[in-house]
């Protein structure tokens, strides 16, 4: 039997390595490149513009804009040339007669200048012909920029459409993280980077916000040179947009700048070798460009006034009162940012808390002015009404010389003296409107709170809020003052600034070099009194500012619901999360191993919602007039919270958009007895369902923000607090005004404690670090007696309502006394992952980061 | 950059230079040629076969494989001349380094040429030591052939990975992937510059491009 079965067979075919036919060619077909999209060169730049285009709300907004702005430019200077020259007062105000022969009426063209004469004019003044360069040089510049804007933005537009497949129209009412959801799908299609398969909606942020969150960082540090001791003027900052250029231009991208490339710091400022020589090649580098700056002093002056007079005149021509309004200043915006928080998300942070900051700092106008403003608009009032009675009965009195401009006249008097006077139906509660504030801004200085109806708190945070018109006057100062700046402050800071580049720039692959603060870890810039105590091995050098890590994970970590964090910051955020959820629903948390720390903070949530009571309808009122709350009534806004509350940490748990949909009627119905958003909410017709769901995500994501924000400051001050006993380096100089509640322990002023609470940017003496590192330690095991104590005046302080407060307080008081139990036990926790944290975290994630030594 | 980067470094003695950069590139370009493309109809193309030969070196106790493409050869060898020779005429203490860059080209609307775009570059760092006796450059011989074999495998794991390459082009694209100059072989597009001493700075020109640009960009 020769036949076998076994697959082992004679191979039939022919030996033959002769060039074979064409048939036996293996055929391949070519993908080709089917989009432009993959691998992009510089995804900073690509990623910006995105940005950029959907926050102009599209290509045609974009361009139809920007061409009104060169037509705008031109219009202004040059009216304003033919008005200083070519104008003939002297007809116009009828103090020379025209000798015409036919009729006595003098026209508009007749106070015209012949054109010789005119431009004769203009030739002879040296200072027009000076501006007029200087506006041409800077128009040609806006011209230029605008054509190659308009090249690069077709592109992106063409992004949008092919590959995002987003239309124009549709853009403006698209949110961000819809955008940005698409880039991140399409990466898996098209590659646009390529080191990685997927993109995270992290590596997205540090693109586009690489610099910003270097500048963010280096304020919390306390790097940058914005406050200045003024002998007369005391403590002041001076932060303008000329001052930033120049940083930037320093660090980032300028010639020789400490960056190689948008993407990377140069090699040699990452090693610690030779910092000194890089350091005084800084210096130099910041000493010529500040002496540059001061040569440039005039051209920029002009450039600046320019700038101004096209960023302000509208303003003040539509409304003149905005001169007197306030804005948040530029030093406000990059102290109050947090890390990874894109420009949209920072706005419509700091314009939530817009009017509840105006209304604060109205709170303090001074009694002396406000009687002689008072005086003032009576006695201008009666002239002014008498005036216009007159005119009324016969309107020739309009025609007797300056009746007219003195009616005007009379009128701004009033309007600005009435800005002196208070409104009658306000309430002097500072503090609760602080904490109003605070449920927006998400960042404040510890010595803040308790302290809100003193006037240094007003003027610290007017620091952060400034009038407008101050703002446009620093602007129009920074050219003389940056020159002084750069060379007499920064230049100093230097072997700092080297110090701080080195030891805080990580290279993410994929990304390039970035702020290692931006990467938002815990354990390497988390601060111990900011509840990631145990969990951060961070030095004191190592920690962020103010809260500020913790805060901008949580941040973070809500508006971008998809994100997915590192294994510890999932920890720590779920546990936040966790925390923050209970406290709003009531859930007794007995059962829980973290009992006894929960204890400690229990009240909270209750104690923001039931205590000032505005919160609550500010939250949901979106309102934050303090008459307002009757309407909204305290428990619909409690009863909201707590329905809002779960719905939105399991929205982001899931991060599903069905279950927003099932929520939205939900919510819809609770929120209406407050009478706020339900209009929003329940207009959900099909068509505009999708936006609506997002958008209701993130309104949701905002208000959920807050209260984590909140919380995360009133942990922080009880945390604080046992500390405060014995370090009371805030109390010295305290008043108890009747106004204020009593909410801190007093205590024998400790010359230690000066040192404790490390708001750096808000130094009022500025900490050596060699003191701080004992207090953070002694803290949890010393001062367990004062903590009931501080407990109970926490209860003072919350006294509004006492219905449910004094059952929380209750159980506080209770368990009190093992004031840092929880955390202690989370630091063993953590401790006992300790051994391994460096492989764990790398082998579960893929190779993220690579430390920069 | 959106591009990967490797880098390895080596430390040779002046006389093996020029050999230890052509096993080097040699290695990495031999991962990255593919044979010539014969496009047939409709979107469908063939691949040409690569021949390898084996190269002794000289100086070195080290043999590699190349693709046995003269001209490819003719290239390198002097790219690595220039750049040996440059090393040995600084006088400084013999430090360079050799980058292979593989960059494709993207046809721009912008009025202006092509964008190379970089998807790989591969830096090789080289370290000149000089060397007393005989006895030491026999153990530098072998030591620096058993470095390349290290090297070598290093380059291929790296080459093995499931990472990032331009996608096959067709007929009318196959220019802004591959290099179709040579007549045997088809090498991605790539670049080799070379540097001594990692000069301080960026060059004026590049700043001053940064410079506008930055103006320019919004």
């Amino acid at each position: 039997m020769a036949h076998f079965d076994t697959e082992y067979q004679r191979l039939e075919a022919s030996y033959s390595d002769s060039p074979p036919g064409e048939e036996n060619l293996l055929m391949h077909v070519p993908e080709g490149a089917k989009s432009q999209w993959h691998h992009i060169e510089n995804l900073d730049l690509f990623f910006q513009r995105v940005y950029n285009l959907h926050q102009k709300n599209g290509f045609t907004c974009m361009l139809l804009g920007e061409i009104f702005e060169l037509v705008q430019l031109l219009f202004v200077v040059g009216f304003t040339v033919f008005l200083a020259n070519c104008v003939d007062y002297d007809v116009l105000f009828a103090n020379k007669f025209v000798n015409h022969t036919d009729s006595s009426k003098v026209t508009l063209p007749d106070a015209f200048l012949p054109m010789d004469v005119c431009s004769a004019r203009i030739r002879d003044n040296a200072f027009v012909i000076f501006v007029l360069i200087i506006s041409g040089v800077f128009w040609l510049h806006r011209l230029v920029k605008f054509i190659y804007n308009v090249c690069c933005y077709w592109e992106i537009r063409s992004f949008y459409i092919n590959a995002l497949k987003m239309t124009m129209s549709e853009l403006p009412y698209a949110t961000w993280q819809e955008v940005q959801a698409r880039i991140v799908e399409i990466q898996k299609e098209h590659q646009i980077c390529i080191h990685k398969k997927e993109l995270t909606e992290l590596d997205i942020y540090h693109r586009i916000l690489r610099f910003k969150n270097y500048m963010v960082a280096m304020v919390n540090k306390s790097l940058l040179p914005v406050r200045f001791r003024l002998p007369s003027l005391g403590e002041s900052v001076f932060y303008t947009r000329g001052l930033k250029y120049n940083f930037e231009l320093i660090f980032f991208w300028g010639p020789g700048s400490l960056f190689e490339n948008e993407w990377s710091l140069k090699p040699e400022y990452k090693r610690g070798g030779n910092r000194l020589e890089l350091a005084d090649r800084l210096a130099s580098r910041i000493l010529w460009i500040g002496i540059a700056n001061l040569l440039l002093c005039p051209v920029i002056l002009v450039w600046q006034i320019l700038y101004a007079f096209f960023s302000y005149t509208e303003v003040i021509k539509r409304e003149p009162g905005s001169l007197g309004a306030r804005c948040w200043s530029l030093y406000g915006r990059c102290y109050l940012r947090h890390f990874n928080e894109l420009d949209h998300e920072l706005m419509s942070r700091l314009s939530k808390g817009y009017k509840a900051a105006s209304k604060y700092m109205n709170c303090f106008l001074s009694p002396l002015l406000t009687v002689v403003a008072k005086n003032v608009a009576f006695f201008a009032g009666s002239l002014l009404a008498v005036l216009i009675a007159l005119t009324i009965y016969d309107e020739d009195v309009l025609a007797v010389e300056h009746v007219l401009s003195s009616i005007t006249l009379l009128g701004v008097c009033i309007t600005v003296c009435r800005s002196f006077i208070p409104d009658k139906h306000m309430v002097f509660c500072p503090e609760q409107l602080l904490r109003v504030i605070l449920a927006h801004i998400h960042y404040m200085p510890d010595h803040w709170q308790g302290n809100a109806h003193r006037y240094e708190t007003r003027d610290q945070f007017s620091q952060l809020f400034q009038y407008k018109a101050v703002f446009i006057l620093e602007e129009l100062l920074s050219p003389v003052v940056t020159p002084i700046i750069l060379i007499f402050c920064l230049r100093r800071k230097s072997l700092e600034i080297i110090d701080f580049f080195r030891n805080f720039t990580v290279e993410v692959v994929g990304v390039g070099d970035t702020c290692s603060f931006a990467q938002m870890d815990i354990r390497q810039h988390g601060h111990p009194a900011w509840m990631s105590e145990g969990k951060t091995e961070a030095s004191i050098y190592q920690q962020a500012e103010d809260g500020k890590t913790e805060l901008s994970l949580m941040h973070f970590a809500i508006t971008n619901p998809q994100w997915q964090p590192p294994q510890e910051t999932t920890h720590f955020i779920s546990q936040l999360k966790e925390r923050v959820h209970r406290e709003a629903t009531g859930v007794p948390s007995d059962t829980h191993p973290l009992s006894l720390s929960e204890s400690e903070p229990r009240s909270l949530v209750a104690n923001l919602l039931a205590g000032p009571s505005t919160l609550a309808s500010v939250h949901f009122g979106r309102d934050s007039s303090l008459t307002n709350h009757a309407a909204a009534g305290i428990s619909d806004g409690a009863s909201a919270l707590r329905s809002l509350s779960p719905i939105s940490s399991s929205l982001h748990l899931r991060g599903s958009l069905s279950a927003a949909h099932r929520v939205v009627g939900h919510t819809g119905k609770t929120m209406a007895g407050s009478g706020t958003d339900a209009r929003t909410v329940s207009s959900g017709s099909s068509a505009w369902e999708g936006q609506l769901t997002s958008l209701i995500l993130s309104e949701y994501a905002s208000t959920e923000m807050s209260i984590h924000a909140l919380y995360m400051h009133e942990l922080h001050k009880q945390q604080s607090r046992g500390e405060l006993s014995r370090h009371t380096w805030h109390r010295q100089e305290s008043d108890e005004s009747s106004d204020s509640v009593p909410d801190e322990v007093r205590s024998e002023p400790n010359p230690h404690s000066r040192h404790f609470p490390r708001s750096h940017t808000f130094p009022t003496t500025v900490p050596s670090p060699s003191a701080i590192p004992s207090s953070a330690s002694a803290t949890s095991s010393t001062t367990l007696g004062q903590e009931g104590a501080s407990q109970g005046s926490n209860q003072r302080r919350y006294s509004g309502p006492p219905t449910d407060t004094f059952s929380a307080g209750g159980r506080v008081v209770r368990s009190a006394r093992v004031p840092m139990g929880g955390w202690a036990e989370e630091a063993q926790t953590a401790r006992h992952h300790e051994p391994l944290p460096e492989e764990s975290s790398e082998d579960e994630m893929p190779p993220r980061i690579h430390k920069v030594t | 950059m959106n591009c990967r980067s490797e880098v390895l470094e080596v430390t040779v003695e002046a006389r093996q230079v020029e050999e230890a950069m052509l096993a080097l590139l040699h290695t990495i370009l031999l991962h990255r040629s593919t044979g010539k493309f014969h496009y047939k109809k409709e979107g469908t193309y063939s691949i040409g076969t690569v021949g390898t030969l084996d190269f002794d070196c000289d100086f070195i106790d080290f043999t590699f494989v190349r693709v046995s493409s003269e001209e490819l050869d003719r290239v390198i060898r002097k790219a690595v001349s220039e750049f040996k020779d440059a090393l040995s005429n600084s006088g400084s203490d013999g430090m360079g380094q050799i980058s292979l860059e593989f960059y494709q080209k993207k046809k721009s609307r912008w009025p202006f040429s092509d964008e190379c775009i970089p998807w790989e570059v591969w830096s090789i760092k080289v370290n000149v030591v000089n060397l007393a006796n005989e006895q030491e450059r026999q153990i530098c011989r072998e030591k620096v052939g058993e470095k390349l074999g290290e090297k070598v495998i290093n380059v291929v794991e790296v080459i093995n990975r499931h990472e990032y390459l331009p996608k096959m082009p067709t007929q009318s694209e196959v220019d802004n992937v591959f290099d179709t100059s040579l007549k045997d072989v088809q090498p991605y597009l790539y670049k080799i510059t070379y540097q001594i001493t990692d000069s301080l700075g960026t060059s004026v020109s590049t700043t001053m491009r940064r410079l506008i640009k930055d103006t320019l960009a919004l």
